[in-house]
């Protein structure tokens, strides 16, 4: 090794102590970034796994799922969870185009949640005023909560699949602070139901 | 007999007044709708404030749970307007206001607090780091004096080898 070869090694070596000793200060200054950001949504059956979920279901039967939210946004996020009730001809929102379904929502949950916090709530749900009329199946109550609230759906009977079909289903929606107004978060789960006559 | 029809006519000015009063302080959908559109507003605001706080770095355990709570309100009175009770959705409204009241100006105070703190904690962190490096540039000055003086001593104490010879 010759005195120049000596003379870079010893450079070198005052620069890493420099960049050590500048090591917190630049921790403090430089933001790396972060990963993609995006919250998680879910709906889990009676057990709390992803199975046993209602399907037949008649009225005054109390059912039970569980609804999560989880934020991998970076920061506090605020959301809001509608929940909306529609027959097989009624439209769900579009994931493609990013929009809700242009369902009214029949109830709603408010989260706030820090990064990577989880919010996990029991939805209790009944039916109320359930009507059979030869191929005509008509609901005017879902209970959700204890809070009875008018949907007044009707769903003809669907001959390849047997049954009179609905579905309750979930949007989540996100509050942009730059908008200010909450937008659709482009997240939706659902859960199909066959309305059967009580036995 | 006299105090019979005292008593009947006291009994139904009493319930004349209970419809009437009923009638008279009734919430109407406009008012719920109303208190509803406040409380989602003050809500927001409150939210919009205590994310900058946590952006700035500052402690908002207390103030997120005041907002949890105003968010649970106002998710009721919307659920309770959704289903007809009017007056139970004002109620649960103007309580959700209350919940957020002075939330955001202490989440002002609060992002304030914060960035001093971090303008304090930068400052002694790059006065620490300067002090640092003024020392290292001085001591690397005088080693590299000492190690050049070492190497050279070595190198010269080295004797000639030619290559090849016997």
């Amino acid at each position: 090794m010759n005195i120049e070869d000596f003379k870079l090694a010893y450079l070198l070596s005052c620069f890493c102590l420099a960049l050590i000793i500048l090591s917190p200060t630049l921790a403090m200054v430089i933001r790396l970034p972060s990963g993609e950001p995006f919250s998680e949504f879910w709906i889990l059956g009676p057990g709390h796994m992803a199975e046993d979920y209602p399907f037949n279901v008649t009225a005054h039967e109390v059912y039970r799922v569980y609804l999560g939210v989880s934020n991998r946004m970076g920061g506090l996020e605020y959301y809001k969870v509608f929940v909306k009730f529609r027959n097989q001809t009624e439209p769900l929102p579009d994931s493609i185009n990013g929009t809700p379904s242009i369902l009214n929502p029949v109830f709603e949950y408010r989260v706030f949640l820090k990064d990577g916090e989880v919010w996990e709530k029991e939805f209790l749900f009944s039916f109320d005023n359930v009507s059979f009329e030869g191929n005509f199946c008509r609901i005017s109550n879902i209970i959700v909560d204890g809070y009875v609230l008018n949907v007044d759906k009707a769903a003809l009977w669907d001959e390849e699949n047997k049954g009179f079909y609905f579905q309750v289903f979930f949007e989540l929606w996100i509050y942009n602070a730059t908008a200010l107004d909450f937008q659709f978060h482009n997240r939706f789960v659902g859960l199909w139901l066959n309305m059967t006559v009580p036995i | 007999m006299k105090i019979y029809n005292v008593l009947v006519a006291f009994i139904l000015a009493i319930l004349v007044f209970g419809y009437f009063a009923r009638a008279c302080f009734a919430v109407s959908p406009t008012d719920a709708g109303g208190a509803l559109r406040n409380a989602e507003e003050n809500l927001a605001l409150a939210y919009v404030y205590v994310a900058e706080a946590e952006r700035a770095g500052a402690n908002i355990s207390e103030l997120l749970a005041r907002l949890v709570y105003a968010g649970g309100l106002l998710a009721e009175a919307k659920n309770s307007y959704g289903a007809g009770d009017y007056e139970r959705a004002y109620s649960l409204a103007i309580n959700c206001s209350s919940a957020v009241n002075n939330v955001a100006s202490e989440a002002s105070d609060l992002k304030l607090k914060a960035e001093e703190a971090y303008g304090e904690r930068l400052l002694f962190t790059v006065g620490i780091s300067s002090a640092g490096l003024s020392v290292l540039f001085v001591l690397s000055l005088f080693a590299w004096r000492f190690l050049r003086k070492w190497y050279v001593g070595r190198v010269l104490k080295m004797k000639p080898a030619v290559e090849g010879a016997t």
